[in-house]
């Protein structure tokens, strides 16, 4: 096994003249980015961050930091699924700090993460949200290497999420994994279903008529479950408990879309319609 | 700790389930798990009861009435809002919210007439109120020890999870009080790790909790208001 990395990445994004641009980066071994690409017009600013190291072993440390200045719009994703391996013991840390000025818009949609039995991992991501900024992300898991038989027996996943706003809570999500048969199988916890995943919209509020008919963009198949919900301020909050990434991705992308076109009241008007970042492949 | 007599009764009228605040109408996601047919026995509850307890939002709660409990004592009013916000966030549900903050806010209103000296308090607190929060502020007027209504207050939710049971599944009645009965160990030990957790440990892994509860928020045919 490799010694652990503390990877770091730092990034403040500004608006100047019509154009979202990258004012400051840092980045540390493995986390870095691409040169930052511009397929929906200036206004938007799409960066693919990278994990170098193929994976997340125990021990490891992640810091990221991602600041958006007033008005300015981007588009987080990742190159790729990301891998978090089996650990002797140590517990592999990934730290995110995300703040937004007013104006701001930030899509933070990471491709899937797949833990692997036995890791220990623990994600921390706290975002600090101008009362007129607006923050879209999803976190799509999946639990064991399903296609080799693999289940998550053993070890512990952590995902901590919470959105502050003006100083106050906003949204506050803690999960944790402890593997187990009992959690596995329980109807009460994965069901048996290898996959979970969250959708989360806060910002530019969504009256309840476009509640319905989110909801009725995605009906699950068989064996899986979707569900959506309203957050405090009149957010987005959807789970999904399952058994294909492309099912959940492809409905997530259908929420993506279709919020994208509601969110022309925030900062800069938007193309409607996003570009699938090239990295998601053909989906 | 031995409960006088006083601490005692105090306790037993906040949990009983003719306390006017409305749980018996909130089944907390259990009706779209009867309709779609996950839980249809009394084993099938008694494990979802024993996975809410240990992993589900009532730790939640509990941690925050021990933490709250400890703001009234010392009169830190921002530190009470701030975990009745810290609930507000975590609520994974728009129903599972309104629930909370309306059977808090009931026994907030009912409280000012039963203890009017405890009206000072109660203004301290901004409104929304959560259910946890009001019924630790009430429990903390009739010196009730942590360790005593904590207890009680995992007991009455087991009692209303149950009597929504025995309504929807359905369950006969002795079934029912076979079930809350044998409960008494894990609520026991369930209290013992809330008073003595960190804040690191306030966390939950409840994700069919969840979508029940998102399920009922569109169920068609409901007797329950959550």
């Amino acid at each position: 096994m490799r010694s652990p990395w503390q990877g770091k990445l730092h990034l403040i994004y500004h608006f100047q003249g019509g154009a979202t641009q990258i004012k400051y980066q840092h980045n540390q071994a493995p986390l870095k980015v691409q040169r930052p690409f511009y397929p929906e017009g200036p206004q938007i600013c799409h960066t693919v961050a990278l994990h170098t190291a193929g994976g997340i072993v125990g021990g490891d440390q992640l810091t990221q930091r991602v600041e958006l200045q007033p008005d300015s719009q981007v588009l987080i994703t990742t190159a790729a699924a990301q891998k978090i391996y089996g650990s002797q013991g140590e517990t592999a840390k990934n730290r995110l700090d995300l703040e937004l000025g007013r104006g701001a818009y930030l899509e933070w949609l990471p491709q899937e993460s797949i833990v692997f039995e036995g890791a220990e991992y623990r994600q921390e991501l706290r975002v600090n949200l101008d009362p007129e900024a607006t923050f879209c992300t999803w976190e799509i898991t999946r639990f064991g290497r399903t296609a080799r038989g693999e289940r998550f027996l053993r070890g512990n996943w952590r995902s901590h999420t919470e959105i502050w706003q003006g100083g106050k809570p906003l949204w506050i999500d803690r999960q944790w994994l402890p593997g187990s048969l009992e959690t596995v199988e329980s109807p009460h916890a994965l069901a048996g279903c290898p996959i979970v995943a969250s959708f989360l919209w806060l910002g530019t509020p969504i009256d309840p008529e476009h509640l319905a008919a989110l909801r009725d963009l995605w009906s699950p198949s068989p064996h899986s479950w979707v569900g959506l919900t309203q957050t405090q301020n009149q957010g987005l909050y959807c789970r999904y408990r399952g058994r294909s990434t492309q099912e959940v991705k492809g409905g997530f992308m259908r929420l993506w879309h279709y919020l994208r076109g509601l969110s022309g009241g925030s900062g800069n008007s938007m193309p409607s319609r996003p570009l699938i970042p090239r990295v998601w492949g053909n989906r | 700790m031995k409960l006088s007599n006083y601490q005692l009764l105090a306790l037993l009228q906040l949990v009983s389930p003719s306390l006017p605040v409305g749980a018996y109408s909130y089944s907390e996601g259990l009706e779209s798990l009867v309709e779609q047919e996950i839980i249809t026995d009394a084993g099938g509850l008694d494990h979802w009861l024993r996975r809410e307890l240990r992993y589900g939002a009532i730790q939640l709660e509990g941690g925050v009435m021990v933490r709250s409990h400890s703001c009234l004592l010392t009169q830190d009013w921002q530190g009470l809002n701030h975990w009745n916000q810290w609930l507000s966030a975590t609520r994974e549900t728009r129903e599972l919210r309104q629930q909370s903050w309306q059977m808090g806010d009931s026994l907030l209103k009912l409280w000012t007439k039963v203890q009017p000296e405890g009206r000072a308090m109660i203004e301290q607190i901004t409104p929304p109120c959560h259910y946890a929060i009001a019924f630790t502020l009430a429990a903390t007027l009739g010196q009730i020890p942590p360790e005593s209504f904590i207890l009680g207050y995992l007991h009455s939710w087991a009692t209303n999870m149950i009597n929504g049971g025995v309504k929807l599944i359905p369950l006969g009645q002795t079934q029912g009080q076979q079930l809350l009965f044998n409960l008494s160990p894990l609520l026991d030990k369930i209290t013992a790790q809330l008073l003595s957790s960190s804040e690191d440990d306030l966390e939950t892994c409840s994700w069919g909790a969840t979508l029940a509860s998102m399920y009922h928020e569109t169920q068609y045919t409901r007797l329950f208001r959550s």
